[in-house]
């Protein structure tokens, strides 16, 4: 596998984790535009925007101010996620670099996955989101989490388990990772004792694809270290901190030339480390409530430099190294 | 009726045949200047086109529209693009295709077929010869001022062992019909583009006529990734499988999905300068599992930014040291460097006389009628006649820097004759060219558009493969003679039909 094709093949598997988590995002919040008082879903669009990295935007606090703006920053507020191409994260940004990366792939890429990529970049180059906004807020965000889905089911379908898959998926599990670690800091964060609006755990459940699964495995009543535990460590959960560096380390594994023997690559011991670390600390029943937050900090930390090493063991190696022995 | 019932039935042993100006071609507009590929000049169908004529009139505006947009659509959703070089960016558009395929019998290939042959072969020995002995020179078979003046000539190449002597590995030569006959209109060989386009092509026509197509007797096109393998490969001995890379300028070039198309074809590297290395004269390619060895080089830039150390030193697309692991034998690189001194637009005035002088031969395919402006004489005539001529620029490919005459405005003739005399050396003029013209199916109404043809010819260790079929160009708006899908050209299938 060429190193350019490598490191195009993981930021295209980022690219379209990074959409699809935006648009479960704004599944969430547009799906609370109907019922939830004001207050809160200011609340919940600063969650939004912080997890995504973007600047908090100036959302009312007061009630009945945040009342009379609902809709319009609404409107305003989900614009800028979806269709603002000056906006680096907005999903139209992040499918059409996904979409660039792939261009660059056609050589290793499958027809069929390359149709269905660029299928549904058109789709949404092509929607028209006042109009879109008109015949349902959510279902702008449901359609792409679905196409987006439907890609996955075509990637899982027509490609190879080769090292442009496993490559893919990592760039897809690195992200995941990186990001449901953002999210728990920043739900917890929201979370904190105040007199203010609250998000509720549940609500942090179900943008995660974990309520109904919670709500079997445990109980129909979310409490909030459970869940958190539930959310780090669960093993049959996608989005689950445990499942991605899990994961992560058998893709390793597999792209290790050395074939994961000692010493291992550094971006398989550092994988290695993320594990032990979801393991033993946060959400743990020892930790004191908010303690969580340092733990989240140094594997947000520890997953930006596996990302890191990847790109210097697998793309940006120096010439010496590479030559053949 | 379906679209697809339509393309099923009725179009073999069908009694009538539709005719020039009736049916579904009520529209279409004979003129005798113009050969036609359809329709003979009393208007009733040619031989070999009688089944597409008929399968074409019993269909209805509305079915040939749905078929033409279901072909479009598959180019879309496959995004078999081009790029523009635009004032502030680059875009990225889908050629257009006609789905009306173009039709040529098995003799007219043949006779085609044994022309390019002749060509190549002969160019192959003018690159050997002018990169060495220079017997032709010598001779004066061609001006030495014109080859060793050529902006694409490569002093580096001089004495310079070429694998098998093949400097052309691969070559698109554009192929046009007049009245007169077939003759060629330039060759390519340096990067020829468009065989993807071909493929293509073909791929989405045969699903929209499938029975006809069956019917017809088609000869297939579809192996030509392997035969350019196979061409490639041929042009070195190695103890083990080599390893091929295509090596492009990157995702910007207007042919980058050729590119990406042909490596991922042919199972090989799709690399750009900066995925290369060079180490003790050896190239490799940086994989993820460290650096490989690459074995053939199927280069698709051109020779100024192959190298910067050789050539051009401000390129940023080339790899240091590439041709030094050239001029050592490590490397094979198809085409070789110095090969567009035989596609340059002056010296294609001599390919006549250099067929003559290498295989005592006559040209099997003709020559257009050419002017070189570095000649007084020929400059007069240009200056004089601006109006009737087309002139180009003798390095200008993609239809870029031309002046077609009887299109042009007086002021535009005037900006260019300024040009041509501030340089002649740089242009030749050709006659404008009653272009053929074959069926398409345009603004929901078949209409006669002129069209020209691109075979692939591939020359290997041993032998030349000619793919039986080509990129047929045609011009899409009214009136155009300008077959570039630069300057809104499209492309249509090439049928070349079994004995």
């Amino acid at each position: 596998m060429l190193a350019r094709a490598a490191a195009d093949f993981y930021w295209m598997g980022r690219y379209l984790e990074r959409t699809e988590h935006t648009a479960r995002l704004l599944e969430y919040q547009l799906t609370r535009l109907v019922d939830t008082p004001a207050d809160q879903l200011a609340l919940g669009w600063r969650v939004v925007y912080t997890t995504l990295g973007h600047p908090v935007p100036q959302v009312p606090t007061d009630a009945d101010e945040a009342e009379v703006f609902l809709i319009a920053d609404a409107y305003t507020l989900a614009g800028t996620l979806v269709e603002d191409e000056t906006n680096p994260n907005s999903m139209i940004s992040c499918w059409s670099r996904a979409r660039e990366n792939a261009r660059q792939l056609r050589p290793w890429l499958p027809v069929r996955v390359w149709t269905c990529l660029n299928q549904g970049f058109m789709w949404i180059r092509d929607c028209d989101f006042a109009r879109a906004w008109a015949e349902g807020p959510a279902e702008l965000a449901l359609e792409a989490i679905d196409r987006l889905h439907l890609l996955v089911g075509v990637v899982d379908a027509m490609m190879s388990r080769d090292d442009a898959w496993r490559f893919m998926e990592l760039g897809r599990l690195v992200e995941r990772l990186q990001h449901q670690a953002v999210l728990l800091d920043t739900w917890v964060r929201a979370g904190q004792p105040s007199n203010g609006p609250r998000l509720s755990w549940s609500d942090l459940l179900r943008v995660c694809r974990a309520y109904e699964l919670y709500r079997r495995r445990r109980s129909i009543q979310v409490r909030r270290e459970s869940a958190i535990g539930f959310l780090v460590r669960n093993p049959e959960l996608p989005r689950s901190l445990r499942f991605a560096v899990h994961r992560i380390e058998q893709l390793l594994s597999g792209i290790d030339p050395r074939g994961a023997r000692y010493p291992l690559a550094p971006p398989h011991r550092m994988a290695i480390r993320l594990a032990a670390s979801v393991e033993m600390d946060p959400g743990n029943e020892n930790q004191a409530p908010g303690d969580e937050l340092d733990s989240f900090t140094a594997l947000l930390r520890d997953s930006r430099q596996l990302h890191d090493l990847i790109m210097a063991t697998y793309v940006n190696y120096p010439v010496e190294r590479g030559l053949p022995s | 009726m379906t679209v697809s019932a339509f393309l099923g039935n009725g179009f073999d042993d069908e009694p009538r045949a539709c005719a020039a100006g009736s049916g579904a071609f009520a529209d279409y507009d004979l003129e005798a200047r113009f050969y036609d590929e359809v329709f003979q000049t009393d208007g009733k169908p040619r031989e070999s086109c009688r089944k597409l004529v008929n399968s074409l009139a019993r269909a209805s505006a509305d079915e040939l529209a749905t078929l033409q947009e279901g072909v479009a659509r598959r180019f879309v959703h496959e995004g078999i693009t081009f790029t523009v070089l635009g004032a502030t960016r680059m875009s990225e558009h889908i050629i257009p295709i006609d789905c009306v395929p173009r039709v040529l019998t098995a003799a007219e290939w043949d006779h085609i077929d044994r022309g390019l042959r002749q060509r190549l072969t002969a160019m192959n020995l003018f690159l050997r010869d002018i990169y060495h002995e220079g017997y032709s020179l010598r001779d004066g078979v061609i001006p030495h001022e014109l080859v060793l003046g050529c902006p694409q000539y490569r002093v580096e190449m001089r004495g310079l062992k070429v694998p098998h002597d093949v400097y052309v590995a691969v070559c698109g030569t554009d192929v046009v019909r007049t009245n007169n006959g077939f003759a060629v209109l330039e060759d390519n060989l340096r990067v020829p583009s468009g065989v993807s386009y071909m493929l293509a092509c073909r791929s989405a026509i045969k699903k929209a006529f499938p029975r006809l197509y069956r019917a017809q007797g088609v000869r297939e096109i579809a192996r030509y990734p392997e035969h350019l393998y196979t061409t490639l490969t041929s042009l070195g001995s190695w103890g083990r499988d080599p390893r091929v890379a295509v090596l492009t300028p990157g995702h910007y070039n207007s042919a980058y999905y050729e590119h990406a198309f042909l490596a991922g074809e042919m199972g090989a590297e799709l690399v750009e300068g900066r995925d290369l290395v060079v180490h003790d004269a050896i190239v490799y390619v940086r994989t993820a599992s460290g650096l490989k060895r690459i074995d053939v080089i199927y280069r698709r830039v051109d020779d100024d930014f192959l190298d910067p150390v050789t050539f051009r030193s401000d390129s940023l697309l080339g790899v240091p040291g590439l041709f030094n692991a050239y001029r050592t034998g490590n490397v094979v690189i198809a085409n070789a460097p110095g090969t567009g001194v035989a596609d340059d637009k002056a010296v294609y005035s001599y390919v006549p006389r250099i067929i003559r002088y290498f295989l005592d031969e006559e040209p099997i395919l003709a020559n257009v009628e050419t002017h070189l402006c570095r000649e007084p004489d020929g400059l007069a005539y240009t200056l004089d006649h601006l109006e009737d001529l087309v002139v180009k620029e003798v390095g200008g490919s993609g239809g870029y820097g031309m002046l077609v005459g009887p299109h042009s405005t007086a002021a535009e003739r005037e900006a260019y004759a300024a040009r041509l005399r501030a340089d002649p050396t740089n242009f030749i003029s050709q006659p404008v060219l009653d272009l053929s013209r074959a069926s398409c199916f345009v603004d929901g109404r078949l209409e006669p558009r002129h069209v020209d043809v691109r075979p692939f010819v591939l020359r290997g260790r041993e032998d030349i493969h000619i793919s039986p079929g080509g990129l047929c160009r045609v011009a899409l708006r009214k009136g155009s003679l300008v077959v570039n899908s630069s300057q809104g050209g499209g492309c249509k299938d090439l049928w070349i039909l079994r004995d």
